[in-house]
């Protein structure tokens, strides 16, 4: 039986200002990342800055919450505020911008294929933090 | 290479749990017994390279330790980088003596990671600040092994292999390490066991995990005009490869890096083949840095002896065993001697010195004239591979 706890932790980043407005844009669930102003590039995760042109005049863009499973595990033993078991999966998002780590939920294992579409779905942990997780496509 | 650099002696202490000796203790039991090896005294001792003190002494424990000896290096460095440290703290040595500046380095390593619970009383979680802030740290915390598992799950994905062919190098590994005296767990088991044992991030089970242990380990280098004046077996360094392929764990920035091939493992080793000027097949034996068994299947493909899968087959028909193709990990592994995981690379190189030298003793592959270092660091995000060879 897979547990429902959020089994993450606040990231370094939650209030650094070139990375807070990734972490509010969960909050109204929309997944953003940035683009460079001067090179076009778009890239994911959002960082401080752009990793073609190195440059840091950069503006908030939205991202696709598609993707498809790059691969998954089942978490067994994991730091003690962790509940076990719990299903971790990689996404490959659909922009092909870039991959992100989640928990899957709603899902058993023996439901999850590689390769299959996903989505990204968020759950709010307290009123500072709100992390993004991983659904299978209806 | 030019002005050749020499592998004149190696000492180690047995991998396990040491909480009443200090790292002090512990490296200067390794390097007394490297020097005696290498036919050397400590007065000769030019250049001294370590790997990452955990106690976080800031690089200054090697201060410490040449007071404790009574030397006084010309070079001296603390060497951080993943675990490649002690690959590259053996290239700080090599570089000097290569340049000219010296004659004799030591490059050790001591630490003792079970003691002290490395792994788990750090506040975060260990690797919880290797991880991006955005992609991979807030799941990523409390340890690694989901990221290889995940890449372990991908491999059987594109390769068909099962978690019984991953078994299949931890017993491989095992039954090495049951005649290796440094050896941390040296009692037999089978596949059953491997399979019964706890799933701790499936496909990844206890019996596929290498465990944290404490160790030191030590090797003493040379110009090829010393080696050859103080040692009637030298070994001598005869290429060196290293490469970054720009990730740290999974590859987040794009979504077109593998996580079951590595590109750096192939480059360093690509490298390292080029600079010693042979072919793969002319390896007689290897030490690869897996940490986990399915990365024991991933790493020989990478280096190049054999197709993607192909290790399936290897490891059923014994080719990476002794008497086999290309036999790996005669000592052990990381699986079965025991991890500290900065040391590991000494206790490699060790493992590859004694082969050549010709005193493996029971799992001694014959006539082996080259052999090969693979460490790595991340997950498998940067690579270091070394080459050595006998007269």
């Amino acid at each position: 039986m897979m547990n429902n706890k959020p089994n993450c932790l606040r990231p370094s980043n939650l209030h650094y200002p070139s990375t807070k407005e990734f972490w509010e844009g969960l909050k109204r669930r929309q997944l953003l990342t940035k683009k460079c102003l001067p090179c076009n590039e778009v890239f994911f995760p959002p960082r401080s800055h752009c990793p073609q042109c190195l440059g840091n005049d950069l503006e908030w863009v939205k991202l696709s919450d598609k993707g498809t499973l790059h691969s998954w595990t089942q978490v067994n033993m994991a730091r003690p505020e962790f509940d076990t078991p719990y299903l971790l999966g990689l996404v490959d998002l659909s922009d092909g911008l870039g991959r992100l780590a989640g928990k899957i939920v709603g899902a058993e294992a023996k439901q999850l294929k590689i390769g299959m579409p996903v989505k990204i779905v968020y759950a709010d942990v307290d009123e500072d933090f709100t992390i993004y997780c991983i659904a299978l496509e209806k | 290479m030019k002005n050749r650099v020499a592998i004149i002696g190696c000492g180690a202490v047995k991998i396990g749990r040491h909480p009443d000796r200090a790292e002090s203790d512990l490296a200067m039991e390794a390097i007394r017994l490297a020097l005696h090896e290498a036919n050397i005294s400590k007065d000769r001792i030019e250049g001294l390279f370590t790997t990452p003190d955990l106690l976080e002494c800031v690089g200054l424990q090697i201060n410490l330790l040449c007071e404790y000896m009574r030397i006084n290096p010309k070079f001296m460095a603390e060497i951080s980088c993943g675990a490649i440290a002690a690959g590259l703290a053996i290239r700080c040595g090599m570089n000097e003596i290569m340049l000219g500046n010296i004659d004799v380095a030591v490059c050790y390593g001591a630490e003792r990671e079970a003691s002290i619970n490395y792994f788990t009383d750090s506040p975060g979680g260990q690797g919880y600040n290797l991880q991006d802030p955005v992609a991979l740290q807030p799941y990523g915390s409390g340890g690694i092994i989901w990221a290889y598992a995940l890449s372990a799950q991908r491999y059987m994905h594109e390769t068909g292999a099962k978690e019984e062919h991953f078994a299949m190098a931890s017993i491989r590994n095992r039954k090495n390490a049951m005649a290796n005296p440094f050896a941390a767990f040296t009692s037999p088991i089978t596949v059953e066991d491997v399979m019964r044992s706890p799933q701790l991030s499936y496909p990844i089970k206890l019996l596929d995990s290498s465990a944290s242990r404490d160790g030191a380990a030590a090797v003493v280098l040379a110009s090829e005009d010393v080696a050859k004046r103080v040692s009637d077996k030298p070994v001598f360094i005869t290429g060196w490869g290293q490469y970054h392929d720009n990730s740290c764990f999974i590859p987040v920035d794009g979504c077109d890096k593998s996580i079951s091939t590595f590109v750096a493992t192939t480059r360093a080793a690509e490298e390292a083949f080029k600079s010693a000027n042979i072919t793969p097949g002319e390896v007689d034996v290897a030490e690869v840095y897996a940490p986990f068994s399915p990365h024991e299947l991933m790493i020989p493909e990478d280096i190049g002896w054999f197709q993607k899968g192909g290790m399936i087959a290897a490891l059923e028909k014994g080719e990476t065993e002794v008497g086999g193709k290309i036999p790996i990990n005669t000592d052990g592994g990381l699986l079965s001697r025991g991890h500290p995981w900065c040391v590991t690379p000494f206790y490699q190189t060790r493992a590859i010195v004694k082969q050549l030298r010709g005193e493996a003793g029971e799992n001694q592959v014959d006539g082996a004239k080259i052999g090969l270092v693979h460490c790595e660091g991340g997950m498998l995000n940067n690579a270091v591979v070394m080459i050595l060879g006998r007269e």
